[in-house]
């Protein structure tokens, strides 16, 4: 018989009958390529498994709490460095402002008081333009015109709301043949 | 619920009892793979203490449904196959013999010859097992001191159940050949990583 099929069957590990057995029996007496392979498979079956030193659990305790205590120094100079960076990036960015108040505080706040008083009288005049709009713009506009945008108003919720109740109602998705 | 599983979600809420009583129950088979990965007593512990540290820091991201022992060996063989990586790059030479090997026969046995025999059958395939492949030796430890199946190796390699059984193949077959080798050359022969004989 062949060799492949011996070395294959114990690459493979696999399990053989008893006939095959007494094959592979006859053929290891014949082939040392096999009978490595064959050897190798039974120290691989017979090897013990390597035990660490005792006091494995206590040595663990004191790496964790070591890597622990790194772990909480890291965080605190992270959160220290951060701080100080966010505080340098805001007085970069502020600096022109902090300068005119520290230089001219009468001065700057002068020309806030300024841009919010101008800022009140914008909003006051776009009321009063929208208050008159308001009251003027009915009177323009024809009744008939007033009765389309209404009716359109009314179809529009009626398909939106007939819309709501189909998607809600059935699944999305794709139904089974099979699912009864 | 087991034990296990019990301390697993204690730890995740921040119980370090609880993940001590895993490291009490898992320190053997990962310093095992460990070892049987790096070859030395010392690396093999600095490697299974950084396994449990490793662990400890992702053990919200653990699917509760995978095993937990071929989760934690999935975590060490990474560790060992990166630390085999970086020993390669930095060409790293280790003599054979100051390899703090301490696998020693019990002479207390009741059949010591038998045990010496063991012990050198045992050292013989260790030699073996550093000249293969990182991945191919996690493999191989896995299925052979840890009994993960194909599919576990799969799992915690990364790999396709098809490739776990090549890479076992292939294997077996470099195991037996450097079998066939004297045993005598291979401990004085240089690692791949080594560096070249003066």
């Amino acid at each position: 018989m062949d060799h492949r099929p011996f070395e294959d069957w114990l690459l493979d590990n696999q399990t053989l009958s008893k006939p095959q057995e007494r094959d592979l029996n006859a053929h290891l007496r014949t082939c040392s390529a096999c009978t490595a392979i064959a050897e190798v498979n039974l120290a691989l079956n017979s090897v013990k498994e390597v035990a660490p030193a005792a006091g494995f659990s206590d040595r663990f305790q004191l790496r964790f709490a070591a890597r622990k205590q790194a772990i909480r120094r890291r965080n605190i100079w992270g959160f220290i460095f951060l701080t100080l960076s966010a505080l340098a990036v805001l007085g970069w960015a502020a600096w022109p402002i902090l300068k005119e108040l520290i230089l001219s505080p009468v001065n700057l706040i002068a020309s806030w008081i300024s841009s919010l008083a101008s800022l009140w009288a914008a909003v006051q005049a776009i009321t009063r333009a929208g208050a008159m709009l308001f009251k003027v713009v009915p009177g323009f506009v024809p009744v008939y015109v007033w009765l389309a945008i209404l009716m359109a108003a009314g179809m529009w919720s009626l398909v939106w709301v007939v819309s709501l109740i189909k998607f809600t109602k059935f699944s999305q998705g794709v139904k089974n043949e099979n699912d009864h | 619920m087991t034990d296990e599983m019990t301390w697993i979600i204690q730890a995740q809420h921040g119980d370090d009892d609880a993940f001590t009583n895993l490291v009490e129950t898992y320190q053997k088979p990962v310093y095992n793979l460990c070892y049987r990965m790096l070859g030395e007593m010392e690396a093999a512990e600095d490697a299974a203490q950084e396994t449990f540290l490793k662990a400890y820091q992702n053990l919200t991201r653990y699917d509760r449904e995978r095993s937990f022992a071929t989760w934690l060996l999935s975590i060490a063989a990474h560790h060992c196959i990166d630390r085999l990586r970086r020993r390669r790059f930095n060409s790293v030479s280790i003599d054979e013999d100051e390899e703090g090997q301490t696998d020693i026969p019990d002479h207390s046995a009741p059949d010591p010859e038998s045990e010496i025999m063991k012990h050198q059958q045992g050292e013989r395939l260790q030699n073996c097992l550093q000249s293969l492949d990182p991945t191919d030796r996690a493999a191989v430890v896995m299925r052979y001191w840890q009994d993960c199946s194909e599919v576990e190796i799969a799992q915690a390699l990364k790999l396709t159940v098809p490739a776990v059984k090549s890479r076992l193949h292939r294997a077996r077959r470099a195991l037996a050949e450097l079998w066939e080798e004297k045993p005598t050359r291979m401990r004085h022969e240089r690692k791949p990583y080594g560096s070249p004989a003066f």
